[in-house]
């Protein structure tokens, strides 16, 4: 099957699934309540169209934030932590155990200490997703067999050398697996904060719209969040990309 | 040379690889172990020597303290005139087991890498790598990923990354231990003619006899607990080698006193 004709079915399935659930909200079997119906959506946009494009520009930058902070200081820990064994010994169960840890508990101290505004969605953001990055570095740094190190040493690399020619690229795979798991957790850190207490953004306007049984408006918001996601994957995708590029033309100086 | 002799200035000048009284422990207090003790031995311009010895007997660990990837507790080592304090990648090249190939890089790229690493120009490295694979028989193969080549061809690339700086000390652990016995017969075979036209020093570590004696000028043969050189034996049998002579009186007698040295250690 070619890949537009694919496209072209997904679409038709995509526009059977909306007109279906229009029609079964003016047959009314839906409650607009609950499910709202492709017209309150479209009739939120025309509503409120600006407060979302506003709210959807601050998530995007939080969101944005949080990745540049939790990606860059993660990967520096891992790395770090992975060429120091007693280091890794001791961080290695405290990073699991923090993944594991629903750290949203920690939001309200976070509005506390950093007010209701951006930056502690930015904090939470990266709270939540720098663990999973920085384990995951670990663990892709330690798997690697000595034996590529020695090899290296012995056609005469030094320290840099072996770290950004040999080790690095090695490593990526599982970088890039704690990259996807903790940008994920960013965007649903960031949105929930979002949600729980602060003064715009996505997560704020879904749960005002919630609060005044504003179903259009909280679809809309909805939607704007999985765009968001869908983002964020997008350009995970991208520097994946970037990246593996990068490592095969290492060589060239 | 016996141990324990003092190295003068003239003998380290003369032969290619002088070790002299190496010995390596690892930890210390009552929980050291002793990996080497007082190894000596020198091997001469163009010679191909084997160590072979019981599992456990520090000849990896006496390859490593020869490329100066691990240094010695005691004694010194000197290639070509000059201690070795650590690798010297423009004068020895160092094989092992595995070919540790990255994957991500094809084999002439993997052949080019140690020109990388020393930021040789990409036309003069090309020009230089691909050669070696053609010497190797992978000429067809340069622009094949490792994980498309068989074990044997892994090593045939790793052989090729080993001359590219021009070495005149090769130093192998064990390089063709984990291939099948045909293609490890092949591979002794070829690197005994890429020897031949090269003209380098080899030093060769494995623990099967045969591969020991066919491949080897000389044999050092290696005890355990702790590891040392039990025996210099100069293997009387004439270049080119070739298959037949393994099933020969003299290869086989040469094999059973090898044999019998280990097992007497052993026990």
């Amino acid at each position: 099957m070619t890949r537009t004709r694919r496209r072209l079915i997904q679409f038709a399935a995509l526009a059977a699934l909306l007109s279906l659930w229009e029609a079964a909200f003016r047959l009314g079997l839906l409650s607009p309540i609950i499910f709202g119906s492709p017209s309150l959506i479209v009739r939120a946009v025309t509503q409120d169209g600006w407060t979302f494009a506003h709210a959807f520009r601050i998530t995007v930058f939080e969101i944005a934030k949080a990745v540049l902070i939790a990606w860059t200081a993660g990967i520096l820990f891992g790395a770090v932590a992975a060429s120091l064994p007693a280091l890794a010994r001791v961080s290695a169960p405290i990073l699991s155990a923090l993944i594991a840890v629903p750290l949203v508990v920690l939001y309200p101290v976070l509005i506390a200490w950093l007010g209701l505004g951006p930056s502690s969605k930015v904090v939470f953001g990266v709270v939540s997703g720098i663990f999973p990055i920085a384990l995951n570095t670990m663990i892709g740094v330690q798997g690697i067999d000595r034996g590529y190190a020695q090899m290296a040493a012995a056609m005469g690399a030094n320290p840099r050398q072996i770290m950004f020619q040999v080790m690095a690229p090695l490593a990526l795979p599982a970088i890039v697996s704690g990259l996807r798991l903790g940008t994920a957790l960013i965007v649903i850190g960031v949105v929930l904060s979002e949600m729980l207490g602060s003064t715009d953004g996505i997560g704020f306007w879904i749960s005002y719209h919630r609060a005044l049984f504003n179903t259009g408006q909280v679809y809309l918001g909805i939607l704007l969040a999985l765009l968001v996601a869908g983002l964020a994957n997008a350009a995970l995708s991208l520097v994946e990309r970037f990246y593996v590029r990068q490592a095969a033309n290492l060589s060239v100086p | 040379m016996p141990s324990g002799v003092q190295m003068t200035a003239e003998d380290i000048a003369r032969e290619t690889i002088v070790v002299d009284g190496v010995g390596k422990t690892y930890g210390g207090g009552t929980h050291a172990l002793t990996a080497l003790t007082d190894v000596s031995f020198t091997v001469r311009e163009g010679e191909f020597a084997t160590l072979v010895g019981p599992s456990g007997c520090g000849k990896s660990t006496l390859l490593q303290i020869l490329a100066g990837l691990v240094p010695a507790s005691s004694g010194l080592v000197a290639i070509d005139g000059r201690m070795v304090t650590g690798p010297s990648p423009d004068k020895i090249g160092v094989m092992f087991q595995d070919a540790w190939l990255l994957p991500w890089k094809t084999a002439a790229e993997n052949v080019e890498f140690p020109l990388v690493l020393r930021k040789v120009k990409p036309a003069e490295r090309r020009k230089r790598a691909l050669p070696l694979l053609e010497l190797v028989g992978l000429a067809s193969f340069a622009d094949r990923y490792p994980d498309e080549l068989s074990g044997g061809m892994r090593q045939r690339v790793a052989i090729a990354r080993c001359l590219v700086q021009e070495p005149r000390v090769l130093l192998m652990d064990e390089p063709f231990a984990a291939l099948d016995e045909q293609t490890r017969t092949r591979m002794g075979n070829e690197l005994l003619q890429i020897w031949e036209k090269s003209g380098g020093t080899v030093v060769f570590v494995t623990h099967g006899l045969t591969e020991a004696i066919y491949l080897a000028d000389t044999v050092f043969v290696m005890g355990t607990r702790p590891g040392r050189i039990i025996e210099r034996i100069a293997v009387p049998l004439s270049r080119p080698r070739s298959i037949d002579m393994i099933g020969s009186e003299s290869f086989g007698r040469l094999r059973n006193h090898i044999w019998h040295l280990i097992a007497e250690v052993r026990t």
